[in-house]
């Protein structure tokens, strides 16, 4: 048994990789719950940030449950800091449980980034050195996660805006390699590559094409910014706007190859009304049926 | 090569408005000043921690503007960064950080609209828990209603202030009239904050009968509390306020004491 089979072994669960429906979804705003309940949009389903749900009771959580009634939910996590070195918030963990057992959510999601040092939150996902210490600590704190969940999580790649003089391993090389040790799935954030190549140099496409179109459970589209420092641009990834030309025809590229893919549209920042968001997910939509189509005209002639 | 824990706990201390230039022989410049790079994240900890802070304080942020509220909130990020990824656990000490500030003196009740808008934000994210109803009282025999300790709703929050901190709240929220104004003379207040259906509501109290519901909130027997309270307020009447008490869901049970 090789330790992809062993650890698949382990998380064996109803749940595959790919159980949202095969559509696009749109990120879960309070400003738009009551348009959502009132309206009933034809959307495939809905994620929300898990740590904005962890209260013990109030009226978000019953905005949720209507939610649930009506989509399917995908529960994306921007707190367990998988990243840091040391052990693992255990109580953090357990109120993720509780939630995940409350929402039973088609997916369930986090970062391959870190946000706590020492104890201390930053609320923001920080790109890790890419070195042999690292993938050990990510892989053993996603098999920690899966354990607690009793089920297979998303792992998605970040937007990074730095890197470590002494990264050694290859950004996308180093998530395969969390996959295949931990035996987790991928949230592949197009927007993200797209960021990062730019802030970084590197090929978008190659970066794209090396994750195996199996591994990918989910796929993220957002807006991003640019900030200049001395003539030179940083693409900072706020979730505030449109998804811009360029990862549209990445994403149009990706499903091409890998095949229709439960798409999300995130807006988190300066968060316009229901309907532009709508907009963006029909687009995706269109694309998704597209790469349906493409496959079944395959498959029909393959036949 | 620091380890993931030394540079992590360096990064964090990058965010926090520390010296960048600590770790730029870490990170890869690639056409920008290493710092340039750090700099971004020390930006996103600082703006999305003050936007969490504006959404629990939007009272707060409407009173002293944009731009004073973002200051402010830096350095509240600077000097008492979350603990939790829960952000709407985030904050509760902005009321008596505000407090410490010169640049705040000429705002005195900003301190206690702040507590008030942090008690608020708990009774919103309480447990849900029905309250106790004078029906549940009806199987104690009015000889033991001194020895009555009620349990507190998971909500309820106490304050009081020598300003008049509920008018100040009602005005600044967004739905007020915009040219409606608050007499700051009109003050002090002691209020209940509680949550004990799907809004939070606050009932103004009076001066005896905060100290009765503090009392009772502390699990002080009830002839114990309705004691204190006149003895703070000689001419109190202590049954009407438990009435009041117990009709707003103030209390989810009781016990009697041995």
């Amino acid at each position: 048994m090789t330790n992809l089979d062993h650890a698949a072994h382990r998380f064996a669960s109803p749940v595959s990789a790919s159980p949202l429906p095969v559509r696009a979804g749109i990120g879960l705003k309070a400003q738009h719950y009551q348009d959502i309940i009132d309206t009933a949009p034809d959307i495939g389903w809905l994620e929300v940030h898990s740590e904005n749900y962890m209260c013990a009771g109030g009226p978000t959580q019953k905005w949720l449950s209507a939610m649930r009634e009506r989509y399917a939910i995908s529960m994306h996590g921007v707190g367990l800091s998988l990243g840091s070195a040391g052990p693992l918030d255990d109580a953090h963990l357990t109120r993720l449980c509780d939630l995940e057992r409350r929402v039973e959510p088609g997916a369930i999601s986090e970062h391959l980034s870190w946000s706590i040092a020492d104890g201390v939150y930053l609320n923001d996902l920080i790109a890790l050195p890419y070195t042999e210490e690292s993938l050990d600590v990510f892989s053993t704190h996603v098999l920690q996660m899966q354990d607690a969940l009793k089920r297979r999580v998303l792992i998605e790649n970040p937007s990074s805006y730095l890197r470590y003089a002494h990264s050694v391993i290859p950004e996308p090389e180093f998530l395969l390699n969390v996959a295949q040790r931990s035996a987790c799935a991928v949230l592949l954030d197009v927007n993200n590559v797209f960021v990062s190549a730019m802030n970084h140099g590197f090929d978008p496409i190659a970066y794209l094409d090396q994750i195996p179109a199996d591994l990918i459970g989910e796929v993220h589209l957002g807006g991003h910014s640019q900030v200049v420092f001395d003539d030179r641009v940083l693409r900072i990834d706020d979730h505030g706007s449109k998804v811009c030309d360029e990862v549209w025809t990445l994403y149009e590229r990706l499903i091409q190859r890998t095949g229709p893919k439960p798409t999300l549209i995130e807006w988190d920042s300066n968060i316009p009304e229901l309907s532009v968001l709508l907009d963006e997910a029909a687009k995706a939509d269109r694309i998704l049926a597209h790469a349906a189509i493409r496959e079944e005209v395959r498959h029909a002639v393959a036949v | 090569m620091p380890s993931l824990f030394d540079l992590q706990n360096a990064l964090r201390d990058v965010s926090l408005g520390g010296d960048a230039s600590t770790l730029a022989s870490t990170i890869i410049g690639d056409g920008f000043i290493p710092e340039q790079r750090l700099i971004v994240h020390r930006n996103n900890t600082t703006i999305l921690l003050s936007e969490a802070l504006g959404a629990t304080y939007s009272v707060i942020k409407k009173l002293v503007g944009d731009e004073f509220f973002n200051a402010v909130a830096a350095l509240y990020v600077r000097a008492q960064p979350p603990h939790s990824p829960c952000l709407f656990e985030y904050g509760e000490g902005f009321g008596d950080f505000l407090a410490t500030l010169p640049a705040t003196t000429d705002l005195a009740y900003l301190p206690d609209v702040a507590r008030l808008e942090w008690m608020w934000n708990a009774a919103f994210h309480a447990a849900d828990v029905k309250p106790l109803t004078s029906a549940d009282l009806a199987p104690v025999a009015p000889d033991a209603y001194g020895d009555l300790i009620f349990s507190p709703h998971p909500s309820l929050r106490l304050i009081s202030s020598a300003f008049p901190i509920k008018e100040i709240w009602d005005v600044n929220q967004c739905d007020a009239d915009p040219d409606a104004t608050v007499n700051l003379d009109e003050g002090p207040q002691a209020l209940v904050v509680l949550r004990p259906k799907a809004s939070v509501e606050m009932v103004e109290l009076s001066p005896g009968g905060f100290v009765l519901a503090q009392s009772l909130a502390n699990s002080a027997a009830l002839e114990d509390a309705f004691a204190a309270a006149q003895h703070s307020a000689p001419s109190f009447d202590p049954a009407s306020t438990l009435a009041v008490l117990i009709s707003v869901g103030a209390f989810q049970s009781y016990t009697l004491r041995p």
